[in-house]
């Protein structure tokens, strides 16, 4: 089990290595997303703005699957930020891992970076010193994803407040009052199950990685299929989140007639 | 692994971020053309049914008036072959009426110098009977020589005429 460097300032802990792949996924949705709609173009799309369209039309597919296109419209672009940043976060950590080994504490302009605590622990495995990982998915860490999760957690119930406030507050006492304490758990474990199975998927993908690695030469093979199904996995796992998060937010604001 | 809850509050802005500015300079100007597409379809498929009924309705028009004008051709056709009829026989009847007219004219003529003949006749006939007068008168002859006389110049006579 690798460590994170730890930066302590001022009270809080920054994960630079979580932090810094959350700025690059970040960088690279950005970057992507505005090249490829870039020259836009009514009469003559280019091939980027046509790939782009699809991408639009794929993710109005799974809106409107769960709620009328007339309100679907509002979460498209939702949607898209979503499948697009969760999808760069999972294969981001594919293609290489940056581990330093840390015999002694490190500080950086009088900024502890390893502790010593760390470099004990590194020890105490077995290793020369602390181990440290640099480069690795947003999305395998469970903060980063405990984070998505309750911006969709927050998004959820602000809009069933919102837009549908009689029937949002009356679904807790259905079908009767008793069931209040288990419409509250499910709507708790929604955030949680959301966050814990995008972290689950990939972080343990990265784990089946670095295990596939102790075997040398011999498991290229293994590998090369593994991170192509790794692939495969960060693109469910984002259309899931995607999902998911559409069918919460229709739940919760639309209210059908019976 | 340790849980940093910085890292969440980190995620959280870093996503919202990036929703805002994908949402203003990616996705936006991109559903707006995609939107823009989709007016111009409709507004294309709209003029075309437009253009259709126009065709149509110019098509209606210029059958009618297609119509209209044979029918009127029809018309002036019959006219002028009714009045060509008219024509044809208003040149009978002028050439009937002015066969007639010379033909009275004719008989006139005829009838004037006949009355010419018969008075010129007369006239020689009293010249001639004065004249048989005078020679009867000259030669004293008997009743019958007179009447073989007046044969004889009747015979003249009529041998003359």
């Amino acid at each position: 089990m690798h460590q994170a460097p730890v930066l302590e300032l001022g009270g809080f802990n920054f994960d630079l290595s979580t932090i810094g792949v959350t700025v690059v996924t970040f960088l690279i949705t950005f970057i992507v997303a505005k090249v490829m709609t870039r020259n836009l173009s009514v009469e003559n799309p280019s091939k980027m703005q046509n790939f782009m369209e699809w991408v639009v039309e794929f993710v109005q597919g799974i809106a409107t699957s769960s709620m009328p296109l007339k309100k679907a419209k509002a979460y498209v672009s939702l949607g898209m930020t979503l499948i697009m940043f969760i999808f760069i976060a999972n294969i981001l950590g594919l293609p290489f891992a940056v581990i330093t080994e840390h015999p002694e504490p490190v500080k950086v302009a009088g900024l502890t970076i390893v502790s010593e605590e760390a470099v004990q622990k590194g020890i105490e495995k077995g290793h020369h010193g602390a181990e440290i990982l640099w480069w690795k998915s947003p999305t395998a860490d469970i903060s980063v994803t405990l984070g998505l999760a309750l911006v969709v957690f927050f998004l959820i119930h602000f809009l069933g407040l919102k837009l549908n406030t009689k029937h949002y507050l009356k679904h807790y006492m259905e079908p009767y009052a008793i069931f209040f304490p288990l419409n509250i758990l499910k709507e708790v474990m929604k955030p949680i199950t959301l966050a814990i199975r995008l972290y689950a998927n990939i972080f343990a993908g990265e784990i089946l990685i670095s295990t596939i690695i102790m075997a040398g030469v011999f498991g290229i093979p293994l590998l090369a299929v593994w991170q192509g199904f790794s692939i495969f996995i960060g693109a469910i796992q984002a259309f899931l989140f995607t999902v998911l998060t559409m069918v919460y937010i229709s739940q919760a604001t639309i209210h059908e007639e019976h | 692994m340790e849980f940093y809850w910085e890292n969440t509050v980190f995620a959280i802005l870093a996503f919202a971020l990036l929703y805002f500015l994908l949402n203003k300079y990616a996705f936006g100007p991109l559903f707006s053309v995609m939107e823009k597409r989709r007016e111009m379809v409709q507004e294309q498929i709209s003029s075309a049914e437009s253009n259709r009924k126009e065709a149509e309705r110019l098509l209606a028009e210029q059958q009618k008036a297609m119509a209209e004008v044979r029918k009127e051709a029809q018309e002036i056709l019959e006219q002028a072959r009714q009045m060509s009829g008219k024509e044809a026989d208003e040149m009978i009847r002028q050439a009937q009426e002015e066969s007639a007219r010379i033909k009275e004219e004719a008989l006139k003529d005829i009838s004037a110098e006949k009355d010419k003949a018969v008075a010129a006749l007369r006239g020689q006939v009293s010249a001639m009977a004065v004249m048989i007068a005078s020679k009867i008168i000259e030669k004293q002859v008997d009743e019958k020589s007179q009447e073989q006389l007046i044969d004889q110049y009747l015979k003249e006579v009529g041998g003359k005429l």
